[in-house]
């Protein structure tokens, strides 16, 4: 199973939602939630750290080789949300180990206690959470982040049906900075059966 | 059952290590970094905060911190010390004019409470330079010797063709873990 497109909307781009009222949401809600939520939990100017996502990679992790790659121009506000990838030929399979990296810059206030909750499903079936702290960020900082990513070997018939469904598999990622709700981004994926399936 | 035990028990089971890589500015932290974990090493800029690597070796998960070490980072280095296992101080070899400066700022951080426990590994990098010092003379430089507050060594190495990096790790690993990991 190969991994065919991928859809980020950042929230900068949505008008929709901008009471900001909801925001606080805690980690530990997050961590609880068992679906994809319908709405973008906190509005745009809750990043009040300026923290920008400027670039997502990912690797494969015998090879190194670069399966996916979206870098943010400066110019551009919001992320390639086309769904296409820049033009690997290689299949992602969602089994296999692999490196994912980010890259952001904070604006001119100190971060203290970043910290990222991802939350992958297919329509209602929690795939993955993936908890990470970041901690502090320097003001005016670049900063990247490479973890190994691994799904859990999910059911041949899962697999099929994350196939037949695109874009059904989905992801919320959830930034907290103190606790509090600052970003939160979606993405959806499409997968088709890869060269090893 | 006391609490360290406990807090032993917790670690032992998610065998994770915080590992912190500080030097001053164009050591060789982030190629190191990058060599360690087979990426190219050809276009490396300066660190403007901080690289986060998390890798397994040895079976165990590593979260390795790599912070910029120009002047002006130096003084945010304090708010990466919790709860860190391990500090590589990476030290460019052929940089005799800032040994110095290197030697403060070492003795600077090993003085950090919160760094008590942790081991320290130097790489004495760029050792394949023309020029570079030897490890004898970086580690008079640096005043090695008069550590006793914490488990150091020393190793040549180069970022560019790899030299003892994973020696020094693979020691640095061994050290932590007989500490962190086993029961008394």
């Amino acid at each position: 199973m190969s991994l065919v497109g991928k859809k980020c909307e950042s929230i900068s781009l949505h008008e929709t939602n901008r009471s900001g009222a909801m925001c606080d949401i805690t980690p530990e809600e997050v961590l609880k939630l068992e679906n994809i939520t319908e709405s973008y939990l906190c509005s745009p100017e809750a990043n009040v750290y300026d923290i920008d996502f400027t670039r997502f990679k990912i690797r494969d992790l015998e090879t190194g080789t670069i399966l996916f790659e979206i870098a943010k121009p400066p110019t551009d506000f919001g992320v390639e949300n086309d769904g296409t990838d820049d033009g690997s030929e290689e299949p992602l399979d969602p089994n296999a180990g692999r490196f994912v990296r980010v890259e952001f810059t904070v604006g001119s206030r100190p971060v203290n206690h970043f910290r990222m909750i991802e939350k992958h499903f297919f329509r209602d079936t929690l795939l993955k959470t993936f908890d990470f702290e970041f901690g502090f960020c320097i003001p005016f900082s670049r900063n990247t982040c490479e973890h190994i990513y691994e799904f859990p070997t999910l059911p041949p018939d899962l697999v099929e049906e994350m196939i037949a469904a695109p874009f059904e598999t989905c992801s919320d990622s959830f930034y907290f900075v103190d606790n509090r709700l600052v970003m939160h981004n979606k993405a959806d994926y499409a997968y088709n059966g890869g060269i090893n399936n | 059952m006391g609490f360290l035990t406990i807090l032993k028990k917790l670690r032992q089971k998610e065998k994770e290590m915080r590992i912190l890589m500080l030097g001053l500015d164009n050591a060789g932290k982030t190629t190191i970094l990058k060599r360690f974990n087979g990426e190219p090493i050809d276009t490396i800029s300066p660190t403007l905060g901080f690289n986060i690597k998390t890798l397994e070796h040895k079976g165990f998960k590593l979260n390795i911190w790599d912070v910029g070490g120009q002047k002006s980072l130096r003084s945010y280095w304090k708010n990466y010390f919790e709860s860190t296992d391990g500090v590589v101080w990476v030290v460019d070899s052929a940089d005799w004019r800032r040994l110095g400066d290197c030697a403060k700022e070492l003795h600077t951080l090993l003085r950090e409470e919160r760094l008590a426990g942790a081991t320290l590994l130097v790489f004495a990098n760029k050792s394949d330079l023309p020029g570079a010092l030897t490890v004898e003379e970086i580690k008079e430089a640096l005043d090695l010797d008069n550590i006793k507050s914490h488990h150091w060594r020393i190793v040549p190495s180069s970022a560019v063709t790899g030299e003892n990096l994973l020696d020094g790790v693979d020691w640095m690993l061994d050290d932590i873990a007989s500490r962190i990991f086993t029961l008394d």
